[in-house]
C-alpha cells in the first residue's frame, strides 16, 4: 500500500518530497500497465512484421502483411464497423426512453429498474448469447408466432441471419449504453425543466432543447463503450451467424486460434485498432474533443 | 459513516486473506508446467483422455469400458470429450507445449486426414509409447501399421476410424443422397451445414466432381473451394461446424449437414429421425489416433491403450460408437455382444463400401496455400 | 393536450416495462432450464422438472474446477487491481506532474482496445518469454489485473475529484502523520467508490472471456469451460452454476439498494 513511515507529527515522507509522490504512486499500476500491456503490443508489431508459415517465422520487415491484411479483409472489417454502428444506435434508441423512464418517472423504483438494466451482466456472456440460440431456434416458439403471424416465410428463420448477429450484440452492449446514459440523465437538474416549463416550453421542446443537450456526455460515453468492444466482438457472429456474417473478430480469432497465422493475424489487429483510432477521430470532430476525454 | 467502513474494511480484508491463501498457486504457476505433469515412467492412478465426443461406448452417463479399466487397473479415467475440431484443439494446447509444457493430458486424439498429427510429431509434442506395456499391439491390423506421419507406430495408435458422408433429418427433407444435393438443393437453402476441417469437406466435394481426394491438383482443389463458396454465397450453408453440428441437426435448425458416420447412432436419444449416409459419388475415410502429449504419463497411457487394444474391449467400443476399429478379431467379439452388428457397414464396411471411400492427400493437408484458401471460403 | 399526456406518459411506461421484459428474457430461459431434465445429451427442450442438477452442480467434469478458478482469479486479481488502480488514481488527480497527460493516455487505451487484440497480444508476449511466463492461472491472473486496473481508476477518479482535501489537511494538522492520515481519513472516505470500482472489476473477470480464452493455456475459468463445453452440448449443470452466479450478485445487489433505501430513510429521519 502507499505510504510510509515519516516521522510523528504533522508532514511525512511525501509531503516533503512533493515532486515524488506522483511518480512513486503511479509506478507500480503504470509499470503492470507498461509491461502486459504496451510491451505485448510491441511484441504483436514484431510478430506483424514476419512471414512464413507455422511454426517457422522469420522477421523480415514484412510491411506487405497491413495492406494484404487491409485488402484481404476489407469485407470484414467494414462489415463490423456496420454491424458495430447499427448496434450502438439500437441500443441508444432502446435505451434512451428505458432510462428517461427511470431517471424521471420511476421514483422509488429506481433502483430496482437499474438492477434489471445490469442483470443480464451478471449472467455470463457467452450463456446469455446461448439462451438466444434457444429462444430463437428454428423450431421454437418465437419463430413458430412470427410464421404463423406471416412476420417469416414458412421456411423462414431468425438464427444464422444478420439480423440474429446485430440483435445479439445490441442485447449483450445494452447495459454499457445504459449506465452511462443514465448517470447523466440523473445529474440533470428538475429545476432547468421546471423553468422551460414556465417559460412556455413544450414537453417536446423541453426535451429537445433542455434534456437531449444536458445528456449528450451520457450519449458519448454510451456510444465510445458500445461501439468499440462491439467493433471486435466474435462471439455473436460465431454463434449466430453464417460464413456471411463473419466480423474482423472472427478472422483475427480464425487466423490465431485456426490456421496458425501469426503475421496475419497481428497485423490485423493493428489494422482494427488503426481503424477504430480512425473512427475515434471523426467522432471527436463531430462531438467536440472535450467531450472524449475526462 | 461507521458502517461503511466495516463492510469495506471487511471486503478488504477477506480479498488479502484470500490474497495470501492463493499465493502458493502463484509459484505452481510460476514455475511452469502444469500440476500433473513431467514423470511418465510411473503408473498414475489417474488417466485424463481427450477425445471427441460421441466417440466412446456409452450407457445412460457412464461409459462401460472406462469403469471396465477402473476396475482391471485401479486407475481412474477423466475423460473429457473436449476435442471439436483438430485445429480448434491444436491451437488451444499449442501454447503450452510449445513452451515445453505439459496440458493435464496422458492421451489426446488427432485425425490424420488434418495436418496435426504430423506437427505434433514433427515439433516433439509427444511422448514415446512404452510397446512393453503394450504387447497387445500385435493386434493391430496390418493395414494401419505403418501411417506416414509415424511409420514405426512409436507414437501413435489408432483409435477407431470412421468415415465422412451426409447426414439428414428424415422429418425435415428426403434422403439427401449427394453432395450436389446437399450445397444446390433450395429446399435445404440455409439449413446445411459443412464442417470445418478442410480434408473432410473439400474431400466430399472433390470426389463429388469426380476428381481423385487422394491426390489433389490445383485444380481439382480450386474447383471444389469454388463449389463450396458458391454455396456459402447463396445462402445454402448455414455455418461450418466441427462437431457441433450435432446439436442443431438433432433439434431441427439443420435440415442435412456433412457428419462423420457413427454420430447419427450416439443421437438417437435425441432425435431417431437421423439418418447417415455416404455420399452417392463417394465419402472419405480417415482415422484418429492416440498421442501422447509432452507432461502426459507414458505409462498410465500405454497401459490404457493396451487395454483397448483387446478384441472384447475394442468391439465394445466399436458397436457402442458405431465407428471402425483397428483390431484383430473385433468382429467375432461383436458378434457375441450384437449379432446384427456384424451385418453394420459402419463398423464393418464391406469391400463395396471401401470401394467408394478415399483417403485425402496428405500434401494437399499442409499446404498453406490451400489452407489460406479455404480460410476464405469460411470467411476467416 | 393533457390526454396526449397521459397517452405519452403510459406509452413510456409500458416501453420501459417492455424493455425489461427484453433484458430478462434470456436469463428467465437460463435459470428455467437449470431444472430441465433431458433424456438425451441436449439440454434444448423441456422434458422435466428436477432439482438433481442443482444437488449435483459438480457432476460435470471440469466445471468445479472451472468455477473455482474463476473465483480465486477474480478475488485476486480484483484485490491487486484495485490497489494499483487507486494508487495510480491518486497520483493523477491530486499532483500536477510532468507526463500526467500520458499516464492518462496509458490508462484509457486498454478500455478502448478491443478484448481481442489485448488477448492475442498477452499471448504473443508469454509464447515469447516462454521462461518466464508458462501459461495457466498466473498468465490469466495477470491479464485480468491488466484490464481490471483502468477501470478501477476511472471510478476512484470521478470520486476523488470531488474530494474534500480539508479533513486531510486538518489532520495532519493535528499531528497525524501521513499514513496515519490515510488510514483514518482518506481511506475511509475513499472506501465506497474503492468498493464500487472492485466489485465492478470483479463481475468483468468473473465474466472475462475474450482474454482469458488467449492467455488461459490449458487452464479453465468458468466462461472458458462453458465455450468448450457448448461445442458439444451445454449441460443444465453449467446452466445451474450461472443462475448460482446471477443469484448471488442480484443478492448483493439487492442488499445494497435496500440497505441505501435505509440509509435515506435514516437521513430524512434526522432532518
Amino acid at each position: 500500500m502507499a505510504g510510509s513511515t515519516g516521522p510523528v507529527g504533522g508532514g511525512g515522507f511525501f509531503h516533503r518530497h512533493p515532486r515524488v509522490t506522483p511518480y512513486l504512486l503511479l509506478a507500480p499500476g503504470a509499470l503492470w500497465l507498461a509491461v502486459f500491456f504496451l510491451v505485448p503490443l510491441a511484441f504483436l508489431g514484431y510478430q506483424s512484421l514476419q512471414s512464413g508459415i507455422f511454426p517457422t517465422f522469420e522477421f523480415t520487415w514484412e510491411f506487405s502483411n497491413f495492406s494484404d491484411a487491409f485488402t484481404d479483409y476489407r469485407e470484414q472489417l467494414l462489415r463490423s464497423f456496420l454491424y458495430a454502428g447499427i448496434a450502438t444506435v439500437a441500443c441508444l434508441l432502446l435505451a434512451y426512453p428505458l432510462v428517461y423512464w427511470i431517471a424521471f418517472r420511476a421514483g422509488p423504483w429506481r433502483n430496482l429498474f437499474l438492477l434489471f438494466i445490469v442483470a443480464p451482466f451478471f449472467v455470463t456472456y457467452l450463456i446469455r448469447t446461448l439462451a438466444w440460440l434457444n429462444i430463437l431456434a428454428d423450431e421454437g416458439p418465437v419463430v413458430g408466432l412470427l410464421r404463423g403471424i406471416n412476420v417469416l416465410d414458412d421456411d423462414g428463420r431468425l438464427l444464422a441471419t444478420t439480423f440474429a448477429v446485430v440483435s445479439g450484440i445490441t442485447y449483450n452492449f445494452f447495459p454499457f449504453m445504459a449506465l452511462p446514459l443514465y448517470v447523466s440523465l440523473e445529474q440533470i437538474d428538475g429545476r432547468l425543466l421546471e423553468a422551460a416549463k414556465d417559460l412556455y416550453a413544450s414537453p417536446a421542446q423541453a426535451f429537445l432543447r433542455v434534456t437531449l443537450p444536458l445528456s449528450a456526455p451520457g450519449i458519448v460515453a454510451g456510444t465510445l463503450l458500445t461501439f468499440i468492444p462491439a467493433a471486435g466482438d466474435f462471439i455473436n457472429a460465431e454463434l449466430l451467424g453464417t460464413p456471411k456474417q463473419q466480423m474482423i473478430g472472427n478472422v483475427i480469432q480464425a487466423k490465431f486460434l485456426e490456421s496458425l497465422d501469426y503475421p496475419t493475424a497481428a497485423s490485423l489487429s493493428f489494422v482494427l485498432v488503426a481503424a477504430i483510432l480512425v473512427a475515434l477521430l471523426f467522432y471527436a470532430k463531430i462531438v467536440g474533443t472535450e467531450k472524449l476525454t475526462g | 459513516m461507521r458502517t461503511r467502513l466495516t463492510r469495506g474494511e471487511l471486503l478488504r480484508r477477506g480479498a488479502a486473506g484470500t490474497a495470501l491463501l492463493a499465493l502458493p498457486s502463484l509459484f505452481v504457476g510460476c514455475g511452469g508446467g502444469s500440476g500433473d505433469a513431467g514423470g511418465g515412467d510411473e503408473l498414475k492412478t489417474v488417466l485424463n483422455f481427450s477425445n471427441w465426443p460421441y466417440y466412446m461406448d456409452t450407457k445412460g452417463k457412464r461409459h462401460p469400458t472406462l469403469d471396465q479399466f477402473t476396475a482391471a487397473t485401479g486407475i481412474k479415467v477423466n475423460y473429457f470429450e473436449d476435442v471439436n475440431s483438430n485445429d480448434e484443439y491444436f491451437a488451444k494446447v499449442q501454447g503450452p507445449l510449445s513452451q515445453g509444457n505439459g496440458i493435464g493430458r496422458d492421451i489426446l486424439v488427432a485425425t490424420d486426414n488434418s495436418r496435426f498429427p504430423i506437427l505434433y510429431v514433427s515439433q516433439g509434442w509427444v511422448r514415446e509409447l512404452d510397446k512393453e506395456l503394450i504387447p497387445n499391439i500385435s493386434n493391430l491390423v496390418d493395414a494401419q501399421a505403418s501411417p506416414p506421419f509415424d511409420p514405426e507406430r512409436t507414437y501413435s495408435l489408432p483409435w477407431l476410424s470412421g468415415m465422412t458422408g451426409i447426414a439428414w433429418n428424415e422429418d425435415l427433407t428426403g434422403p439427401v443422397t449427394s453432395i450436389s444435393q446437399l450445397l444446390e438443393d433450395p429446399k435445404l437453402k440455409g439449413k446445411v451445414t459443412m464442417l470445418s476441417e478442410m480434408g473432410d469437406s473439400v474431400g466430399v466435394v472433390m470426389a463429388d466432381a469426380g476428381d481423385d481426394p487422394s491426390a489433389a491438383t490445383d485444380d481439382s482443389f480450386d474447383r471444389a473451394i469454388q463449389k463450396v463458396q458458391a454455396a456459402v454465397d447463396s445462402g445454402q450453408i448455414r455455418r461450418f461446424t466441427g462437431n457441433d453440428y450435432a446439436q442443431p441437426l438433432a433439434n431441427g435448425d439443420l435440415a442435412a449437414c456433412v457428419a462423420w458416420s457413427g454420430d447419427v447412432a450416439s443421437l438417437v436419444a435425441d432425435n431417431p429421425k437421423l439418418k447417415w449416409a455416404v455420399p452417392e459419388k463417394g465419402g472419405i475415410i480417415w482415422t484418429d489416433n492416440m498421442l501422447i502429449p509432452t507432461g502426459g504419463s507414458v505409462a498410465t497411457a500405454s497401459t490404457y491403450m493396451n487395454f483397448v487394444y483387446d478384441p472384447k474391449i475394442a468391439a465394445q467400443i466399436a458397436v457402442g460408437t458405431g465407428y471402425i476399429s483397428s483390431v484383430k478379431g473385433v468382429k467375432e467379439e461383436a458378434v457375441k455382444l450384437d449379432p446384427d452388428s456384424a451385418s453394420n457397414v459402419l463398423i464393418f464396411p464391406d469391400d463395396a463400401l471401401l470401394a467408394q471411400l478415399s483417403q485425402n492427400d496428405p500434401a494437399m493437408l499442409g499446404n498453406e496455400e490451400y489452407i489460406t484458401k479455404w480460410q476464405a471460403v469460411l470467411g476467416q | 393536450m393533457l390526454i396526449w399526456r397521459s397517452v405519452k406518459r403510459h406509452a413510456l411506461t409500458a416501453f420501459a416495462l417492455l424493455a425489461v421484459g427484453y433484458l430478462m428474457l434470456p436469463i428467465a430461459v437460463v435459470i428455467l432450464f437449470s431444472f430441465n431434465d433431458p433424456a438425451g445429451r441436449f439440454n434444448y427442450v423441456w422434458q422435466g422438472f428436477t432439482l438433481d442438477n442443482w444437488a449435483e452442480w459438480d457432476a460435470v467434469l471440469g466445471l468445479r474446477d472451472a468455477v473455482v478458478t474463476s473465483i480465486e482469479i477474480g478475488l485476486l486479481a480484483t484485490f491487486v487491481a484495485s490497489v494499483l488502480g487507486t494508487l495510480i488514481a491518486m497520483a493523477i488527480v491530486r499532483h500536477d506532474f510532468r507526463g500526467r497527460g500520458a499516464a492518462n493516455v496509458l490508462v484509457f487505451l486498454p478500455m478502448s482496445t478491443p478484448e481481442i487484440v489485448l488477448g492475442a497480444s498477452l499471448l504473443t508476449l508469454f509464447l515469447n518469454l516462454t521462461n518466464v511466463f508458462s501459461l495457466g492461472f498466473t498468465t490469466i491472473f495477470i491479464a485480468h489485473v491488466m484490464f481490471i486496473v483502468s477501470f478501477i481508476v476511472v471510478t476512484v477518479k470521478a470520486r476523488l475529484i470531488g474530494f474534500d482535501r480539508h479533513l486531510e489537511e486538518a489532520a495532519m494538522d493535528l499531528g497525524a502523520n501521513e499514513w496515519t492520515t490515510f488510514r483514518k481519513i482518506t481511506l475511509p472516505l475513499l472506501a465506497p467508490a474503492i468498493v464500487a470500482a472492485a466489485l465492478l472489476g470483479f463481475a468483468l473477470s468473473i465474466d472475462d472471456f475474450v482474454i482469458t480464452y488467449f492467455a488461459a493455456g490449458g487452464e479453465q475459468t468458468f466462461p472458458v469451460f462453458v465455450w468448450g463445453i457448448a461445442r458439444v452440448s451445454v449441460p443444465p449443470q453449467v446452466n445451474v452454476v450461472a443462475s448460482a452466479i446471477f443469484l448471488v450478485a442480484i443478492g448483493l445487489a439487492l442488499a445494497n439498494v435496500l440497505w441505501q433505501f435505509r440509509n435515506a430513510r435514516g437521513e430524512r429521519g434526522i432532518a
